[in-house]
């Protein structure tokens, strides 16, 4: 028996292994990003055979995964609830097709949101695809509910879903784990074209069988010890009564240990869908009322039949959107106690620490690109070339060229790429021939990049998509990418250039430069935008290369510039606003600029940008 | 033991994840169990980072506002930011210079609520070894010399020394060392 501490992504990944998990596929994407490498970690030190790989992205992933346990063997995929959109077109008809070995589905979700476009909660999705969905509430119980998912998953033909939300996959805690074994199932995929090719009509059959599975998956969730719990005491009644699922069952349990309460029962829904009907009426009939507590949406309390006795979010009793933090569960736990005249928690120093706060006005800290990141170069670049541009952006690190106004738009991944396209038909349409800069990272264009491209060229509009190739996928963790051709697990695959790609997506103009030369990417812009003002241009494709500054190191700080700033500083502070390195600070003791020479990594660029020539190399 | 509640912050890049990883491993080797929370993703870059650490028989990463035993800050504002986890009696440690922290304002909040704030130049220590990013390893070598709950001077050692990569091993300890004596002195 060993133990150690589990990351709650890393729990996942040993409760998969411990269900014989064979194949696990993967879309990098904060906060599931380190499920696949626990896997590959534990399949290394363990001596495992499981099959790991990063797909290109969610929906690849699932139906790599899907292929695989309809060949007999159980499989995992796992992504980000916003990357569950994007396989969403493969989980609504694997819900129907079914499986033959496990299959489990982990979407991380993100209330707060931390690092996602949206709060949108995973829970909704399972009960729109019609499959079981089952949440944890720590990283113990995620490794429990990941195994407990395959074998659910293998016994009823469905896949099941997991979704931890963000304090379980960045929680950590210790866990003890005997060696592993591999599960030695040979892929056998029998063919049977009316299921796994089936037409409609027998999709009306698959659906019904569907129904029935969820009907029974139910039945068999409530023999579960400890999946769907209450604490009831029998015959007695209660004022009020808690309802909680997830993370927020965790921090209810725990502030009712603190607060010495035990007048108040909880029904931990571990399983929201299918809805554990029975354990649901036997807890509202023992209640007077019953406050609901889950994140991120309102799901069981949609399924709380009784709405007469239910608090929650949909009465405004607890707050529709924002992480429910255990000072927020508390609070609106006092709130509804005081409500219903019971004995309150109290307020602590809650209200005199927010006054506090008030009164200090911290700096409002925004993330921001690193020293030396090649895409702060890209981006100064880009804006200082075409200043009138409209300036469409995407999902990665280089969503911060937010700060250094060299993003305009972004709504999901690939649509730097179409909405670019879309701009440009929307401008033309009226005559006007409206410059547009696109960015888009190297693992995000391999995401979903090509179907725009390939849109956009068929459909003659004209932009500048410049590809920010750092040649990693950085925001989510540095996992590698098709252009490298290294594997999950370190292994050597095929590469895939960019350059190939685009050329194959009918792109004539392709230029590769080096960002930290300013002036050479200020002119490959202009270039590049002329091209695609000529009758017979097209869209002009800039490939943005330099490696990033926390995965190559090394290889960066090797041609390493000693900076500083000279008096001719005058404080325009053009520097600070547009080029934003967080290494250049306004020092107060010297009366201007100056270099942080603990952050700077000296790449340089910032020689090139300010309008006095006051940044010089020592 | 009693459950100890524990909150870590400063900026991405400081070396937040590594510090909480120092005190887990140090708990856990006394046999307590451990829970935590961390930030991951773009917060990282460059954004406030706050890491949470229990110790003891627990269910949630979080600590809930207004009950951490212990804060630990490896920037002065961030330590104002993470102010409202500390309960009362609770201890801050940061990494500023007792010159200006805690500012005027300030201090009648910590008066009112039995809070201790002990302070160093964690930074300053780390710099002057060469080694500007470790001012999270700093901060813990000034911490040691407190004896607070597990996190004895001796401890701590022992697992910087069993988790530091090789390379970095001797001038983490160097660090350490002088910043605990720090503690000691003041």
């Amino acid at each position: 028996m060993k133990e150690q501490i589990f990351l709650g992504n890393e729990a996942v990944a040993l409760g998969l292994l411990e269900g014989g998990c064979q194949v696990v596929t993967s879309y990098p994407g904060t906060p599931s990003s380190e499920i696949l490498p626990g896997v590959v970690r534990l399949v290394k030190s363990e001596g495992l055979n499981t099959y790991t790989e990063w797909s290109t992205n969610e929906k690849v992933a699932l139906d790599n995964a899907f292929a695989a346990a309809i060949s007999g063997k159980r499989a995992a995929c796992c992504m980000k609830q916003v990357g569950l959109n994007v396989a969403a077109d493969s989980l609504m008809s694997a819900a129907y097709l079914g499986t033959v070995g496990g299959l489990v589905i982990i979407s991380c979700d993100d209330p707060g949101p931390h690092s996602s476009q949206t709060e949108q909660d995973t829970r909704l999705m399972a009960r729109l695809a019609k499959v079981p969905v089952l949440d944890p509430s720590g990283p113990e119980e995620a490794r429990a509910m990941a195994r407990i998912g395959l074998e659910i998953s293998e016994e009823f033909k469905v896949p099941v879903i997991l979704r931890p939300a963000i304090r379980v996959c960045h929680a950590r805690q210790n866990l003890s784990f005997e060696p592993l074994k591999s599960n030695e199932t040979k892929a056998a995929f029998e063919k049977d074209p009316t299921h796994w090719a089936a037409t409609p009509r027998f999709r009306f059959l698959l659906h019904k069988e569907l129904n029935k599975k969820l009907d029974e998956i139910s039945r068999r969730l409530e023999d579960l010890e400890g999946i769907n719990r209450h604490n009831l005491e029998p015959g007695k009644t209660y004022p009020l009564g808690i309802v909680a699922g997830g993370i927020p069952y965790a921090v209810v349990k725990d502030i009712l240990k603190e607060e010495k309460r035990t007048d108040i029962p909880v029904f931990k829904v571990g399983c929201p869908y299918p809805f554990p009907e029975r354990l649901a009426e036997q807890f509202l009939s023992a209640c007077e009322k019953v406050l609901v507590i889950e994140e991120t949406d309102a799901v069981i309390e949609y399924f709380l039949r009784d709405r007469g006795k239910v608090m929650g979010r949909l009465s405004g009793h607890i707050p529709s959107e924002g992480e429910l933090m255990p000072q927020v569960v508390h609070g609106a736990m006092d709130r509804a106690l005081k409500e219903l005249g019971l004995p309150p928690l109290g307020e602590g120093n809650r209200a005199e620490a927010a006054a506090l706060m008030n009164q200090l006005e911290l700096p409002i800290r925004r993330p921001t690109l690193c020293p030396g990141c090649p895409h702060r170069a890209s981006f100064f670049a880009i804006r200082k070339s075409r200043p009138k541009a409209i300036f469409t952006s995407d999902i990665g690190c280089y969503t911060l060229g937010l700060n250094l106004g060299g993003v305009d738009t972004v709504l999901d991944m690939g649509a730097g790429i179409t909405m670019a396209s879309g701009f440009y038909h929307a401008y033309r349409q009226d005559g006007i021939e409206q410059p547009i800069v696109a960015t888009i990272g190297d693992s995000t264009f391999y995401h979903s990049g090509t179907a725009g491209l390939l849109n956009a060229v068929y459909n003659d509009a004209r932009f500048v998509l410049v590809i920010l190739d750092n040649q990693i996928t950085a925001m989510t963790g540095m996992q590698p990418t098709p252009s490298l051709g290294i594997r999950a697990d370190g292994s050597k695959g095929n590469t895939i250039p960019l350059e190939k790609v685009v050329a194959g997506c009918g792109v004539n103009f392709i230029e590769e430069v080096d960002p930290y030369d300013l002036a050479a990417m200020s002119a490959l812009v202009k270039k590049a935008a002329e091209y695609t003002m000529e009758p017979s241009g097209g869209i002009a494709v800039i490939i943005a290369r330099h490696p990033c500054v926390i995965a190559y190191r090394e290889q960066v700080l090797q041609g390493r510039k000693s900076v500083t700033v000279t008096d001719d500083c005058v404080e325009c502070n053009f520097c600070l606003e547009r080029f934003e390195c967080p290494a250049l600070y306004h020092d107060d003791g010297i009366g201007h600029t100056a270099v942080d020479q603990a952050l700077c990594i000296g790449c340089g660029v910032c020689l090139n940008v300010c309008p006095k020539g006051a940044i010089v190399e020592v | 033991m009693e459950n100890m509640n524990i909150v870590l912050c400063g900026l991405g890049g400081q070396g937040i994840l590594f510090m909480t990883k120092m005190l887990a491993q140090t708990a856990l080797g006394k046999g307590i169990p451990v829970m935590g929370a961390e930030t991951h993703g773009m917060a990282q870059r460059g954004g406030s980072v706050v890491s949470h650490l229990r110790l003891g028989e627990v269910e949630g990463s979080l600590v809930r506002a207004g009950t951490a035993d212990i804060l630990l800050a490896l920037e002065g504002n961030e330590a104002y930011r993470s102010l409202p986890y500390l309960g009362r009696g609770g201890r801050m440690y940061a990494n500023a210079s007792p010159e200006v922290f805690p500012g005027p304002e300030v201090k009648p909040y910590l008066e009112k609520h039995d809070m201790i704030c002990r302070c160093t130049d964690a930074g300053r220590v780390a710099m002057e070894h060469g080694s500007p990013m470790s001012s999270n390893l700093a901060l813990i070598g000034f911490f040691s010399a407190f004896d607070e709950g597990p996190f004895t001077f001796t401890d701590l050692r022992d697992t910087i020394e069993r988790i530091s990569p090789a390379k970095f091993k001797e001038t983490n300890l160097k660090i350490f060392d002088a910043c605990h004596q720090a503690g000691v002195g003041g």
